[in-house]
């Protein structure tokens, strides 16, 4: 474990600079969603008020808009490239400037992955958070912090994204297939966006297609650590998802590592 | 060092009908075909050796050296480098190789080159006190001191080249592959790299296989070469041998100071010669005689020249190894020859 973390290290050392270096880019990347946040936020204001109810489905109004910002929040921390930079290296025989190399193929992306997210927790992840605890004070008057839903919500979060880490690079790999994978690239964060709660929650589907999305992989990505965070799971709900999480992480770390064996014997390095 | 027996490799490809409704019609059913890469390649490299890999665009050398170097899986045959086997357990082979693409680079792009080879230093294990040594070396070879600090997407063809061979060399790899190291580069800069090679090769032993399209370099680095064609070998051996072997044209140049006389020389006929195994240019001035030497001997074509007429000017080339290998990928030798 510890010659892991020394021979990874140096990646994460990598993306951290790397991360660095774009951040004007990722600024304007972050503040396109933002924009989007308050529109989500705005057309169910508009609901809310309409309605004339002051829950709706379990939500109340704050509750809701707590749930877009942490959704966006916790889609944008656990965020994961690896489809894409994965399916790109396939596309143009970059790959095989990695398999020269004596070290594992995922941990590398993996770890310079993570020096890439840590800048963009940094930039984000305080500013959001206190403006989310912020508007919950100003408008219901109490300090609704809870300490261990924000520690559970973390441990959910780092769950969250090794899951769409792992999740991305296996869908990478069919790249071998379709040698490009910008199209279907675009139509999966669609479907991965809606089936895990990233822009209704979940608790809105009807109950049995809410029960089976509840138990796919998507749910552990957004849906889940929001859920805690918000304070709207008891403790065996709580222990029961993180345990799901775990289930799904173990299944793509499997499951990668099967399809990359199979890929790496029939592999054919495009372009020279 | 290196053995390749009967190594063959061979790709699907999908085939595709032209137009629109050949596109749709093979998404739907896709036709596929056999494409043979390498086939049946043999050969084996000493320690210490440079072997030089050639052979026109497309024949196969990139192929082979993908397969030695762990990246692909050969179809069937067999190769062993060092006493293992590539494919297999890759991670373990590889720390003892060094890779150069030279249309890739295996450098961090957006990062100082410096930081490429904190992350090279720690994959490969290599501890201080060595790194520094080498570090000292490949500079004093590749001369890098100038661009260490400077973002990889700065520097020019020639010195990202120089960066990545010394990447390729920092955990003193027993066998170092450079695919086309000198591509796109200058004169001046070749002129480095060579040289840079060759002292790499002396100061550890290291052995060096490159596949080039610049016969500079083979004829200035290389022991040996291996030439390819369409997934063949067509050539195994030293230069001084693909010279005599094929090397067979000489060029006789004269001017003639009796232009008449000159011109009742009949080559054919004194040598009985066909067409394959003279050509005579006459522009006027420059007689120029281009002959098989295996058919006709330098000096029995002089002393006839000379005796038929007086010249003022004469001379003999030697046919280059250019011209020999432009020869051999035109009319396509088979491996038998």
């Amino acid at each position: 474990m510890r010659k892991i973390l020394r021979i990874y290290k140096p990646f994460t050392h990598a993306g951290f600079l790397l991360a660095a270096q774009y951040r004007v880019n990722f600024i304007f990347f972050v503040f396109g969603d933002i924009i989007r946040c308050f529109i989500s936020y705005f057309l169910w204001h508009a609901v809310f008020t309409s309605g004339g109810n002051n829950t709706f489905m379990g939500f109340s109004e704050v509750d809701m808009t707590v749930y877009i910002f942490i959704s966006f929040l916790t889609g944008i921390v656990a965020y994961s490239d690896g489809s894409y930079i994965v399916g790109e290296e396939i596309r143009d025989g970059n790959i095989a400037m990695r398999l020269i190399k004596p070290i594992r193929f995922d941990l590398a992306f993996l770890f310079q992955e993570l020096g890439e997210r840590t800048v963009t927790a940094m930039i984000i992840f305080v500013p959001m958070m206190a403006g989310v605890e912020i508007y919950k004070f100003v408008v219901t008057g109490a300090v609704g912090f809870n300490i261990w839903c924000f520690l559970l919500y973390l441990v959910s979060l780092i769950l969250s994204y090794l899951i769409n880490f792992y999740f991305n690079v296996c869908y990478g790999y069919s790249a071998f297939v379709l040698k490009n994978l910008w199209g279907s690239n675009l139509l999966k964060e669609c479907i991965v966006n809606f089936l895990s709660g990233g822009i209704v929650p979940l608790a809105f589907m009807p109950a049995g297609l809410g029960f089976v999305l509840n138990l796919l992989p998507f749910a552990s990505l957004t849906y889940i650590p929001v859920m805690i965070y918000l304070g709207m799971y008891d403790v065996p709900t709580i222990l029961m998802s993180l345990g799901l999480q775990v289930f799904w992480l173990v299944f793509f770390i499997f499951l990668q590592r099967i399809i990359w064996n199979a890929c790496v014997r029939r592999m054919s390095v495009q372009g020279g | 060092m290196i053995y390749v027996e009967n190594l063959r490799k061979e790709f699907k490809k999908v085939v595709k009908e032209p137009g629109l409704k050949g596109s749709i019609k093979s998404f739907f059913k896709p036709k596929n075909e056999i494409i043979t890469a390498v086939d049946d390649i043999s050969f084996h490299v000493p320690k210490g050796e440079i072997l030089g890999f050639i052979g026109p665009n497309g024949a196969g050398k990139s192929t082979v050296i993908k397969m030695l170097t762990g990246i692909l899986t050969p179809t069937s045959g067999k190769c062993e480098i060092g006493g293992q086997i590539p494919y297999k357990n890759r991670k373990n082979y590889v720390k003892e190789i060094g890779v150069v693409f030279g249309q890739r680079t295996q450098l961090w792009w957006d990062l100082a080159l410096r930081e490429t080879y904190t992350v090279l230093k720690e994959i490969y294990e290599v501890d201080d006190e060595q790194y520094k040594k080498r570090m000292a070396f490949l500079n004093e070879v590749l001369e890098l001191d100038s661009f260490i600090t400077s973002p990889v997407r700065t520097l020019s063809l020639g010195q990202r080249m120089r960066a990545d061979i010394a990447a390729s060399l920092l955990h003193s790899p027993k066998v170092l592959f450079l695919d086309e190291p000198t591509i796109g580069l200058d004169v001046v800069v070749k002129d480095n790299i060579r040289n840079a090679i060759k002292a790499i090769n002396e100061e550890q032993q290291t052995t060096v296989i490159l596949t080039t399209h610049d016969l500079q370099d083979v004829e200035n680095l290389c022991d040996r070469i291996v030439m390819i064609d369409k997934g063949n070998k067509v050539f195994d051996g030293g230069i001084g041998e693909l010279k005599s072997k094929y090397g067979q044209q000489r060029e006789l140049k004269f001017v003639p100071t009796d232009f008449k006389a000159a011109e009742s020389l009949d080559y054919k006929r004194e040598f009985n010669l066909t067409d394959d195994d003279i050509i005579i240019e006459n522009d006027g001035h420059i007689i120029s005689v281009t002959f098989n030497s295996d058919k006709v001997s330098v000096e029995k074509m002089l002393s006839y020249t000379l005796s038929v007429t007086h010249v003022n000017d004469i001379n003999v080339s030697d046919a280059d190894i250019e011209e020999i290998i432009k020869d051999i990928y035109k009319s396509g030798v088979s491996p038998s020859a």
